[in-house]
């Protein structure tokens, strides 16, 4: 019988080393079985002295929590070095885990082969050669370790800013481009090529009507090739064609599966958008759709923040409630809060609240008080 | 040790649908100090939390459950020393 520790047959560490970096190519299942051999290949490049490291898991099946700690531990050795351990095509699943366990903020994520998976079904007719050859896809790829972990809002507009200005560049025809986003409950746009672009967005918004509105709201593209002859939105094709426009195209934003928003392309001429520019907009919108699906969109921006500070307010006033408990009691911060616990128990009130009321009042808390007396001290 | 303490928290963290990174979430809201990868490897029982982080995870897990009408299911390492009432082993 083989150990029990043999990592399995499929799992594979490949070394290669680049001028500035050693590339580890792991494939196959990165599990309990498999992840002390990657420890050990980590261990040895950095007892050889490498401080920058490349973990390529595009052959990546499978990974648990054991491989997970692995290669924390490695992004912390690395961090302390000065560099990031950068992830090199990580699965979008992958990534989910990674920004769960808040490994995603201290690595360096290298999504060049990733997204490709990530595209529409519009983009699998599409001659991907040419596609590169328009330059701005390849571009943006270039942008993702950017693009992909933008929590703040601020940051998240930017990489958006930068999405209207590559598909601008990018799709011939476009005369116009503009992201509208749902936030706050409300469709808004977030970014825009110019004031012509902000107006026509504006404009479906006031009338409740149009094919942006449409595309963020049921999640599929919609297409005008000429507006002169397009009778759905009675509305608001009066208001665009004031301003000059003649052709759009709303591509939808999807957070997971979720539409959320719309990407929009404006054009002064009549049929402005044939197959290729169709594509290509598809492209850029499912580019998009990865950067707020990793950006948490689908709880809303928001939504987390909010979280984020409830928790933080929690811990504050629990701690400022365990070192009153410390003073008052002369414990130790265990006890103190094993007290508040054993309070929040007996009253079937969150720990916060006791807290809360063991702050708000110069009181101890009495109905515990000889229990933790009577408890040994830290 | 008799059955293993990260076992009880993660079948109740998994009886209350909770994904490893909300039930984290809970712990860091109530103060715990540990990393959600620690969190993790405590679930899996491959690291030992000490018995505050234990009681911390536990207490998080029995705040939800209290939200469902449960009375603290998850028991606290802090009580079970001091009654010699440790959870018993499926079988060995």
């Amino acid at each position: 019988m083989s150990s029990g520790h043999s990592p399995p047959a499929d799992f594979r560490v490949a070394i290669s080393y680049t001028d500035v970096a050693v590339v580890l190519d792991i494939s196959g299942e990165l599990d309990w079985r498999s992840s002390p051999e990657l420890g050990a290949v980590f261990d040895t490049m950095f007892d050889r002295g490498h401080d920058s490291v490349v973990l390529d898991l595009s052959g990546l099946a499978f990974m648990d929590g054991h491989g997970l700690r692995v290669i924390n531990n490695a992004a912390r050795r690395l961090r302390s070095l000065g560099e990031p351990l950068t992830l090199r095509s990580p699965s979008i699943e992958v990534q989910r885990i990674l920004g769960i366990n808040g490994l995603a903020a201290s690595v360096r994520l290298d999504l060049d082969n990733t997204e490709q998976s990530q595209l529409g079904p519009e983009q699998s007719s599409v001659d991907r050669n040419a596609t590169v050859r328009s330059s701005p896809t390849t571009s943006i790829k270039q942008t993702d370790p950017m693009l992909i972990m933008p929590v703040e809002r601020q940051l998240l507009d930017d990489a958006l800013g930068l999405v209207v200005k590559l598909a601008k560049m990018a799709v011939r025809a476009a005369d116009g481009v503009s992201v509208s986003l749902l936030r706050d409950g409300q469709i808004k746009t977030v970014a825009a090529s110019d004031q012509t672009i902000l107006k026509m967005d504006e404009g479906q918004y006031a009338t409740h009507e149009g094919p942006c509105l449409d595309a963020s709201i049921e999640g599929r593209w919609f297409h005008v090739n000429s507006l002169e002859k397009e009778t759905r939105w009675p509305a608001f094709i009066p208001m665009a064609q004031a301003l000059g426009i003649h052709a759009i195209l709303s591509n939808p934003l999807l957070s997971k599966t979720r539409p959320v928003g719309a990407l929009n392309i404006y054009s002064r001429s009549v049929a402005a958008f044939g197959p290729a520019e169709q594509e290509l907009a598809a492209a850029f919108a499912a580019e998009t759709s990865v950067v707020l699906s990793n950006a948490g969109l689908g709880a809303s921006a928001d939504v987390r923040s909010q979280r984020l500070h409830d928790a933080l307010r929690s811990r504050e006033i629990i701690a400022q409630a365990q070192g009153i408990m410390m003073e008052r009691a002369s414990v130790g911060e265990d006890a103190a809060f094993d007290h508040l616990r054993r309070f929040s128990q007996q009253s079937a009130r969150p720990l916060r609240e006791r807290a809360e009321d063991v702050v708000a009042s110069t009181r101890w808390p009495e109905p515990d008080l000889e229990q933790i007396e009577a408890a040994p001290h830290d | 040790m008799t059955e293993r303490s990260g076992a009880v928290l993660d079948r109740a963290r998994i009886e209350l649908g909770l994904s490893q990174g909300d039930l984290w979430f809970h712990y860091f809201a109530l103060g715990g100090m540990s990393s959600a990868i620690d969190v993790e490897a405590f679930l899996a029982d491959i690291l030992e939390p000490t018995a505050h982080d234990h009681d911390l995870i536990a207490h998080a897990l029995n705040e939800l459950f209290t939200e469902l009408g449960q009375n603290h299911p998850v028991p606290y390492l802090a009580d079970t020393s001091a009654t010699e009432s440790r959870p018993q082993p499926d079988e060995e």
